[in-house]
């Protein structure tokens, strides 16, 4: 039975439903805090089978293999966090009258629809669908992200909603000619697109649109990863959101714009070899951690400076897929880590900008003292994020970094340099925040807010910290096949 | 027997792109948004005709849903959205523009001929019915891209991006006869709930900046 698959993508969609259906604030937070435990057992579940059996499919087009899984975990353990944290965060909101009962009930309608629109891109079997539920969950953020109403909501929404629209329209071209050299092979049927069906062919499809194909897709997928250098939307959308949407966007929707080129890579190396695909993925990371590394040092907007952070790490994770081999494990690794780790930096700054109502990183000094559960949580969270041990980015920033120097030691000279230096421009900024006196006294923040944010954040650390430590048995399964989809590590000279 | 009418439907398929390509530069050229609004009307018939063009030919009867949607949304409600915007933001012309006329058609020309460039190595694996198009698609789409780039009223980008999307039709056309029902339906689906969000967006922008010239959306600089 598969079911555990189907109560994955519904269960957002009909808590989504139900919240816009509401009538009191009451019944909007018991819906979203069962949304969050389904999650967190529907995922569960679904990592539980694949790992026993392989894949699990429900009809016709939902279908989980060990990738889908390994991603379905990210989104299940995030999204529920999330949710819980939207919550406190949205309430307090609404108890200070910054939004109305019925802005409140939306958000969470829309909130919902992208999270189920983001679990649906990740567990079909088939790339145009996937194409079709990451353009809805586009189309939801862009909503959300101009939620405020502000003018610099406004103008971030609305460079979001050009620039991704633009990408997705690219990534749909590459698509499209996949489909072009497919449907020469495999004919035209809906089978055509199944990920199977064209790992099976690749090595019959023809090369040059194959590779086109994936210059389009990178490009397009790239912009909603924020890759540099298409990464200018990211900073203004995740510093203007509503805080649960910005930890959404930087935990959920860079990582499965990153799961989209990931399937489209496996099926292109197949065609054409790994070196094609890593020398453009190698060489996409490292400008955007060096983008990223710069604009780290000079940040002076708190929310701003863990957008940046997202570049850098989703760069980092670019060069472990890039190498292949054990880099492709140093890559999802790095996914799952700088997901919880990113989405806990979010929840302490949304609890910051809360209490202080601007984005100022000079004026929040001495939060550990001021703020215990934001300070300590923007501490841990920078901390892991900076790639310090026992966290899990620590693992895989080495991991990346040794298999690099077997396949390409130019490139991980200027890795290191730049990780190096942006390891060193994140944990000053952090520092920053988190010690000395606090400058400014800020509203207090009610105890329903902490209560669930604390929830939240409890939720994220307990999974950073174990994921840092150990591998459970299902995650290991999983990895070896993952490795498997991706086959032997690029030689980049 | 089977010879004849396949060069002839080749060519008639190929007559119907080079027309959607044309109402491109037309789109280039025409400062006056209103006008700009019919031409997409325009290039989305010729689009819809070359589907049905396809689905004639070939006997691939979803192609024809295909068609039908495209005239329903892009003929008729998309453009209705629009000029309802226009009118409501009261904006009836581009004055300025980052990219003036003239060069802006040549940039456009010189798109045409990379799009060529680039097509030309796969253009041979492609069905011989409407090969010839997948260059054409790609030409629209980065004339489309240019358009957003070049034009600064938050209407006009609009219309690049939709001017976009019709070259992806006629791609998806091209490349394969069409993508499976299903995909053409999410697709139609995900085009016109984007084109009604960026309609929200439009009039939103108005009311908080007074203004749809995206060359004022200044607030958020590094």
């Amino acid at each position: 039975m598969a079911w555990p698959l189907l109560l994955l993508i519904t269960a957002p969609l009909l808590a989504g439903l139900g919240s816009l259906l509401a009538r009191s604030r009451r019944a909007v937070e018991v819906l979203q805090s069962l949304l969050a435990g389904t999650l967190l057992i529907a995922t569960a579940l679904v990592v539980e089978r694949v790992a026993a059996r392989g894949r699990v499919s429900f009809g016709l087009f939902p279908e989980a293999d060990a990738l889908s899984a390994w991603f379905d975990v990210i989104l299940g353990v995030v999204g529920a966090a999330g949710t819980l944290y939207a919550i406190g965060y949205l309430g307090e909101q609404l108890e200070r009258g910054q939004v109305s009962l019925s802005r409140f009930r939306q958000f969470f309608g829309l909130f919902d629809l992208y999270l189920a629109a983001m679990l649906a891109a990740l567990n079909v079997e088939n790339v145009a669908i996937m194409w079709i539920a990451i353009e809805g969950a586009t189309l939801s953020a862009a909503l959300l992200i101009g939620f405020e109403r502000s003018k610099a909501a406004l103008e971030a929404g609305w460079k979001f909603v050009i620039l991704s629209s633009v990408g997705i329209a690219l990534a749909l071209f590459g698509t499209i000619l996949l489909y072009y050299s497919s449907a020469h092979v495999l004919g035209v049927t809906s089978e055509t697109l199944r990920w199977s069906e064209l790992y099976r062919a690749a090595q019959k499809l023809d090369p040059t649109s194959v590779k086109m194909a994936f210059v389009f897709v990178l490009i397009g997928y790239g912009t909603k990863a924020g890759v540099a250098p298409m990464h200018t939307w990211l900073p203004d959308a995740h510093a203007e959101a509503p805080t649960p949407v910005s930890a959404m966007l930087s935990a959920n929707m860079l990582t499965v714009a990153v799961y989209a080129i990931l399937r489209f890579k496996a099926v292109v190396d197949r065609t054409v070899g790994p070196e094609f695909t890593g020398h453009l993925m190698v060489g996409l990371g490292l400008l955007s951690i060096g983008v990223a590394s710069v604009f780290l040092l000079v940040q002076r907007d708190y929310k701003r400076l863990f957008a940046y952070s997202s570049i850098e790490h989703i760069g980092i994770a670019f060069i472990g897929f890039g190498i292949g081999g054990a880099g492709v494990f140093g890559g999802i690794w790095h996914l799952l880590n700088h997901a919880l780790a990113k989405s806990t930096a979010f929840f302490a700054a949304g609890l910051v900008l809360l209490r202080h109502e601007h984005k100022m990183l000079e004026r929040v000094p001495g939060l550990l003292r001021q703020m215990p559960l934001a300070g300590s949580a923007i501490l841990v969270a920078g901390l892991a994020l900076a790639g310090m041990p026992p966290f899990g980015m620590f693992i895989s920033e080495v991991l990346i970094a040794t298999e690099a120097y077997a396949a390409a030691p130019v490139a991980v000279y200027a890795f290191l340099a730049l990780l190096t230096l942006a390891f060193a421009a994140l944990l000053y900024q952090v520092l920053r925040m988190a010690l000395g006196e606090p400058v400014e006294a800020g509203r207090a923040l009610g105890g329903r807010c902490l209560g669930f944010s604390a929830i939240a954040v409890l939720l994220n650390v307990a999974a950073l910290v174990a994921t840092g430590l150990w591998i459970p048995v299902q995650l290991g399964r999983l990895i070896t096949s993952i490795v498997g989809i991706f086959g032997a590590a690029a030689s980049l000279p | 027997m089977q010879q004849m009418p396949l060069q002839i439907g080749s060519q008639m398929v190929d007559l119907c792109a080079a027309l959607l390509l044309l109402t491109c530069f037309a789109i280039v050229a025409q400062r006056r948004l209103t006008a700009c609004v019919d031409l997409f009307a325009l290039q989305s018939v010729f689009l819809a005709a070359t589907a049905g063009l396809v689905a004639f030919l070939t006997g691939i009867h979803h192609i024809y849903v295909a068609a039908a949607l495209i005239v329903v949304i892009k003929v008729i409600v998309i453009p209705r959205i629009l000029k309802q915007v226009i009118e409501r933001l009261n904006v009836s012309r581009e004055l300025v523009m980052n990219v003036n006329i003239p060069t802006g058609l040549l940039i456009c020309g010189i798109l045409v001929i990379l799009s060529c460039f680039i097509t030309q190595p796969i253009i041979p694996i492609g069905f011989l019915l409407t090969r010839d198009s997948l260059t054409i698609a790609l030409a629209i789409v980065l004339i489309g891209f240019f358009t957003m780039i070049a034009r600064k009223k938050a209407v006009t980008q609009v219309i690049g991006f939709l001017v976009m999307e019709n070259g992806l039709f006629l791609g998806a056309t091209a490349a394969a006869y069409g993508m499976p029902l299903i995909v053409e339906l999410g697709v139609f689906f995900d085009v016109l709930v984007g084109a009604l969000i960026i309609g929200i967006y439009t009039h939103r922008l108005q009311d908080a900046f007074d203004s749809v010239d995206t060359s004022k959306l200044t607030v958020l600089k590094e």
